[in-house]
């Protein structure tokens, strides 16, 4: 097997070099400029694309190298970028596609994924002959190898899209990836205002306030740095209290492997429960008091 | 000046009421109701929203199947003008899809088309790249909002580390983000309209599809003890226990 590595995040490039590694052949392709020692996750050839990074032209620029080096993969990092390109990709080549995975496994010239599937409800477990992967932040821990890459630059063609202008996310100031105790509040929370009726539990347990996408991109009620999930951060405390939050993959995601894991939500269906130790089902403005007190005895 | 714009609506099996099979952990799908996909919704609420400050007009196109005509029902309440209904989808295969919808937006004229970024079911999310390959119209991806200028589309698109500013000539493809808006809930007024109104059923052509053997497909194993306590006040006293043990 002879893999085409892509993403416009680095970071994820070398967790899927490493996750590959001593399994496929791998050059790896990054938007330029490229991150200190991103040579050293072992792929053989790294190409920096430079010029415009419009998604059409990525996807031109490496649908021409994945043909004429002839590549067997085409593994793109399931990011918003990483995606389009995959499937303009897919479609240029032709390639059949298999999407947001978090597991690779090379069986006699197959390949078997997992990814989620039905809302993150139930887990895919396939073998195939896709031949284009999104695969999921997080597929390994990036470790070096001993190689190093050689370097080709690669200018971009033109694209039809124009960059106007970037935007910076707004940052706070906590690390909510090293809290200890976090209470992480949902859309079910209800406005901004809200929020101060759940800090006396956070007090109580000594916790940072965190909480879904919902809360801290769509409406910003939190700063979008206390964002859990997959597209926010992954935190790993010892107690992660779930208030108002249905609990989708996404957001899961991010707390997987927090140690106790309790959940409040007043849908007994909701899916935190199959992911929570402890669950009361009920209204979190009647339980959060009530717990507080209980917690002060 | 007015657009012509197309939406992309997908019907998806309502996987909030879906259950797994507590012995085997397999989803169950019989007896589910169908509904509108999500992301889809925004998209309707962002081609509907454009047609209400500049007009023009707005289309959908459903690959689905005989059982569909629910959820074109459901995007005409939402402010839908004209619907193509596809038959013949067998799943979610995106080569197939992709092509199918690409087929048919060719012969509709259109500024724009709009589309959900992932789809709420499968996370898909490779239909705007693919739609855009095959019809040659630029991406506008992700967008969090939609700012039209005469012949020109431009996009606040959402990225993971920070927001970029885009725009492209017309005829563009635009994938939205759920944050752009929040669907509307269409009064029942404008939900009995629709039912009466007709819809274009056309069957699809066969495409080449790709498969996968699946290995299996089951709820996720987790090791949580998921204790669920209905009543409040024996969950509180219970819960309390157990937090004041995990923060020790
Ligand atoms: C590519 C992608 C990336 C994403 N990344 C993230 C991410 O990083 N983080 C993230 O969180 N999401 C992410 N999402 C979004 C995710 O799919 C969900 O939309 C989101 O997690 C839902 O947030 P929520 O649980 O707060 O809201 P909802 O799903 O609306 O849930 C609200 C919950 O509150 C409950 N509730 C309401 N009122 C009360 C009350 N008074 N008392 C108790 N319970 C109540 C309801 O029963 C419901 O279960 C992502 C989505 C996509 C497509
Ligand atoms: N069968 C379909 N018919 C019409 N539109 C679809 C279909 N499948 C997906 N879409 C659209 O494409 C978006 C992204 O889906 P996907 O790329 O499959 O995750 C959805 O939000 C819909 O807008």
């Amino acid at each position: 097997m002879k893999a085409l590595v892509f993403s416009d995040n680095q970071e994820i490039v070398a967790q899927i070099l490493t996750s590959i590694r001593g399994k496929s052949d791998a050059d790896a392709a990054v938007v330029s400029p490229v991150m200190e020692s991103i040579d050293q996750y072992g792929a053989a050839k790294l190409y920096e694309l430079t010029g415009t990074p419009g998604t059409d032209a990525i996807s031109q620029s490496l649908s021409k190298i994945f043909a004429e080096g002839k590549y067997d993969l085409f593994l793109a990092g399931s990011t918003v970028r990483g995606r389009e390109v995959a499937g303009m990709l897919s479609e240029a080549l032709n390639l059949p596609a298999m999407t947001e995975i978090s597991d690779l496994v090379f069986r006699d010239g197959k390949i078997v994924t997992k990814r989620f599937f039905y809302g993150g409800k139930t887990l895919l477990e396939e073998e195939s002959s896709a031949r284009v992967l999104t695969v999921m932040p997080g597929i390994s821990e990036a470790s070096r190898s001993q190689s190093r890459s050689e370097l080709v630059k690669v200018e971009l063609p033109a694209s039809k899209i124009t960059i106007v202008n970037r935007i910076d996310k707004m940052a706070g100031s906590v690390n909510i990836e090293k809290a200890q105790v976090i209470v992480s509040v949902g859309r079910g929370i209800g406005s901004k205002e809200n929020i101060e009726k759940v800090k006396p539990l956070a007090e109580a347990v000594h916790g940072e306030i965190a909480g879904s996408r919902p809360v801290c991109l769509d409406y910003q009620w939190l700063s979008e740095d206390r964002q859990v999930g997959l597209s926010g951060k992954k935190v790993k405390p010892k107690l992660y209290i779930a208030l108002g939050i249905s609990g989708q993959i996404q957001h899961i995601a991010g707390m997987r492997t927090s140690r106790v894991v309790v959940a409040i939500n007043k849908d007994k269906s909701a899916p935190i429960f199959e992911e929570a130790d402890y669950g009361i089902v009920g209204d979190l403005f009647q339980i959060v008091p009530k717990l507080v007190s209980a917690l002060k005895q | 000046m007015p657009y012509n714009v197309i939406v992309l609506v997908k019907q998806i099996p309502d996987i909030d009421q879906m259950k797994t099979d507590p012995g085997t952990g397999e989803p169950i799908l019989q007896n589910l109701p169908l509904r509108v996909e999500n992301l889809s919704k925004n998209a309707i609420e962002a081609a509907v929203k454009l047609k209400e400050k500049h007009g023009g007009k707005v289309s959908a196109i459903i690959f689905g199947t005989d059982r569909s005509s629910a959820a074109m029902k459901e995007s005409y309440a939402m402010g839908v003008d004209e619907g193509f209904l596809l038959t013949g989808y067998d799943g979610n295969h995106p080569e197939v899809t992709a092509k199918v919808l690409a087929e048919k937006i060719k012969t509709i004229p259109h500024d724009l088309v709009i589309l959900g970024n992932q789809s709420a079911d499968s996370y898909t999310g490779l239909l705007a790249g693919k739609i855009s390959a095959l019809t040659g119209e630029p991406l506008l991806g992700n967008a969090v909002r939609i700012e039209m200028d005469g012949k020109t589309a431009k996009v606040t698109s959402a990225l993971e580390e920070y927001n970029l500013e885009i725009k492209s000539d017309t005829p563009a493809i635009i994938s939205v983000a759920q944050e752009i808006n929040e669907p509307r809930l269409p009064p029942v007024l404008q939900i009995m309209a629709a039912g009466r109104k007709p819809i274009n059923t056309q069957p699809a052509g066969p495409k080449e599809k790709f498969t996968s053997v699946v290995i299996s497909n089951r709820a996720p194993k987790s090791d949580r003890k998921r204790i669920v306590f209905e009543d409040v006040d024996k969950g509180v006293s219970e819960v309390s226990k157990a937090i004041k043990e995990a923060i020790r």
